[in-house]
């Protein structure tokens, strides 16, 4: 049970990633996301290996299209897989096998695709997609974000007809450095998209701060000075 | 203002690195910090986010440790500002600890192991944090890695020009053999995140298992809903009287 959107912002060409679960440290997954090459993201009784091959293949050329027919014609048990996978172009495919768990689903935009298994219904989804649509000029980070919350809102994960928390969740933005822009996760929670979204806000008082310290150490101040003009702004 | 520790399991070849930091967000700035059959290496202080990954490449070019620290000072004019270990797959190492780092500075390497850190209360910061690590060889990487961090903080962990500074952040990420992390766990903008690392360390270890047998035979799996019942039902609800 997890659900994800995955997305290629149109107007900056940053690829990101935001994704919520019951299992602990989702965001481990650091295989799935890969700069200026594209995001395979596959989940409910996923194998690891899955995603690196992916984006290998992406990297080589072949489109997310014949990227996911490799990986259905390598793998005995398709059907208990879900992948989404979108290349540097915002070319989106998605995949969910009929035993992933219910209710599952994907829908697929023309920058995205937002998908989840043992969700509440496709509410869920919908959910995600009427978050991320919300305002299409914002930052993607936001964007991704605003996803999560709508997908939460909107039901989340249920299994019989019970609902099951949030636990982990990940959003990890890149743009065209090969480390990330923006990488927050929350590996084990009680209230997951509300401390995501806590982190978030954090990380963005801090972000100009950290870039520049990284850029310019000379002129930075000590953190331990930053920090009160940070809780202040 | 964090300790970090980057290893080589001797048993088993894995690499791994164990790190806290006052910094909010430090398991952001591990990315590409490690190469299963390759080498690690971060860089600390004001970090320089490119080098890891630099690094990382140079060493599966075969470059040496040595090499590649050079390497990565040459190539950056603030190198004054950055501390950073290096370690290839067979646990030879390098580390630097720039001047312009803030105090107390330092690292200490040896065989399959640096520890270092900056705005530490003193050396004997990192002397705890190897202590830690060395404390049981028969445990796994990732938990001598985590013990190496609660040594530390232990220890007196970070300091600043107000007094000690709390871990606001840690990380413990292990790579084995596969092009994907083996363990690989994180906490970010907490209040005590070592002692978070740990209670989430814990229950992962639970689940650890679980998730590489529902990958590999996913028809065979309890649904995680069922697996996650069998371990509520295992946890003691309250501790024996004997065990308080």
């Amino acid at each position: 049970m997890t659900y994800s959107i995955i997305a290629r912002c149109p107007r900056t060409g940053r690829l990101g990633i935001g994704t919520t679960t019951f299992s602990l440290a989702c965001g481990r997954r650091n295989e799935s996301v890969r700069p200026n090459v594209g995001i395979s993201k596959s989940q409910a009784m996923y194998l690891r290996a899955h995603d690196p091959r992916a984006l290998n293949l992406l990297a080589q050329g072949f489109t997310p299209r014949s990227v996911m027919n490799v990986v259905e014609a390598n793998d005995d048990d398709f059907m208990y897989r879900q992948t989404g996978i979108i290349d540097r172009e915002g070319n989106v495919v998605a995949h969910t096998g009929a035993n992933c768990g219910q209710w599952a689903g994907h829908t697929i935009g023309p920058y995205y695709a937002a998908f989840g298994n043992g969700l509440a219904g496709p509410q869920t989804v919908a959910g995600i997609i009427e978050g991320f649509l919300a305002d299409s000029d914002a930052p993607l980070e936001d964007r991704l974000m605003s996803a999560l919350e709508g997908g939460c809102k909107a039901g989340g994960q249920a299994t019989n007809g019970i609902h099951r928390p949030e636990r982990s969740a990940w959003l990890r933005v890149v743009d065209r450095q090969d480390y990330p822009e923006i990488d927050l996760r929350v590996d084990l929670h009680a209230d997951t998209v509300a401390e995501m979204r806590r982190l978030l806000e954090r990380f963005k008082l801090y972000r100009d701060y950290y870039g520049e310290r990284c850029r310019n150490p000379q002129d930075a101040l000590p953190e331990e000075d930053f920090v009160p003009q940070a809780a202040v702004g | 203002m964090t300790y970090c520790i980057i290893a080589r399991c001797p048993r088993t070849g894995r690499l791994g690195l164990g790190v806290a930091s006052y910094s909010f967000l430090i398991g952001m700035y591990c990315s590409d910090a490690t190469r299963a059959n390759t080498g690690i290496s971060i860089t600390l202080g004001a970090p320089n986010p490119g080098n890891n990954a630099l690094a990382v490449r140079l060493l599966a070019q075969g470059f040496t440790s040595a090499q590649v620290l050079a390497q990565l000072v040459q190539n950056d004019v603030n190198s004054d500002y950055r501390q950073i270990g290096v370690m290839d797959r067979e646990g030879n190492v390098a580390a630097y600890s720039g001047t312009m780092t803030r105090p107390w500075r330092g690292h200490l390497a040896a065989k399959d192991h640096v520890a270092l850190g900056d705005m530490l209360v003193g050396q004997h910061v990192l002397d705890a944090v190897v202590e830690g690590y060395a404390a049981d060889p028969a445990a796994s990487l990732e938990e001598r890695l985590l013990v190496a961090l609660e040594a530390g903080s232990d220890a007196g962990g970070q300091v600043g020009k107000g007094g000690r500074l709390p871990e606001r952040s840690a990380a413990i990420i292990v790579a084995g053999i596969h092009d994907y992390s083996d363990w690989d766990l994180r906490v970010d903008a907490h209040d005590v995140a070592v002692k978070e690392l740990r209670r989430v360390h814990e229950e992962f270890k639970l689940y650890a298992d679980y998730y590489v047998e529902r990958a590999r035979s996913p028809r065979n799996a309890k649904t995680q809903m069922e697996f996650a019942d069998m371990v509520a039902a295992d946890q003691p609800k309250e501790m024996p009287a004997e065990m308080r």
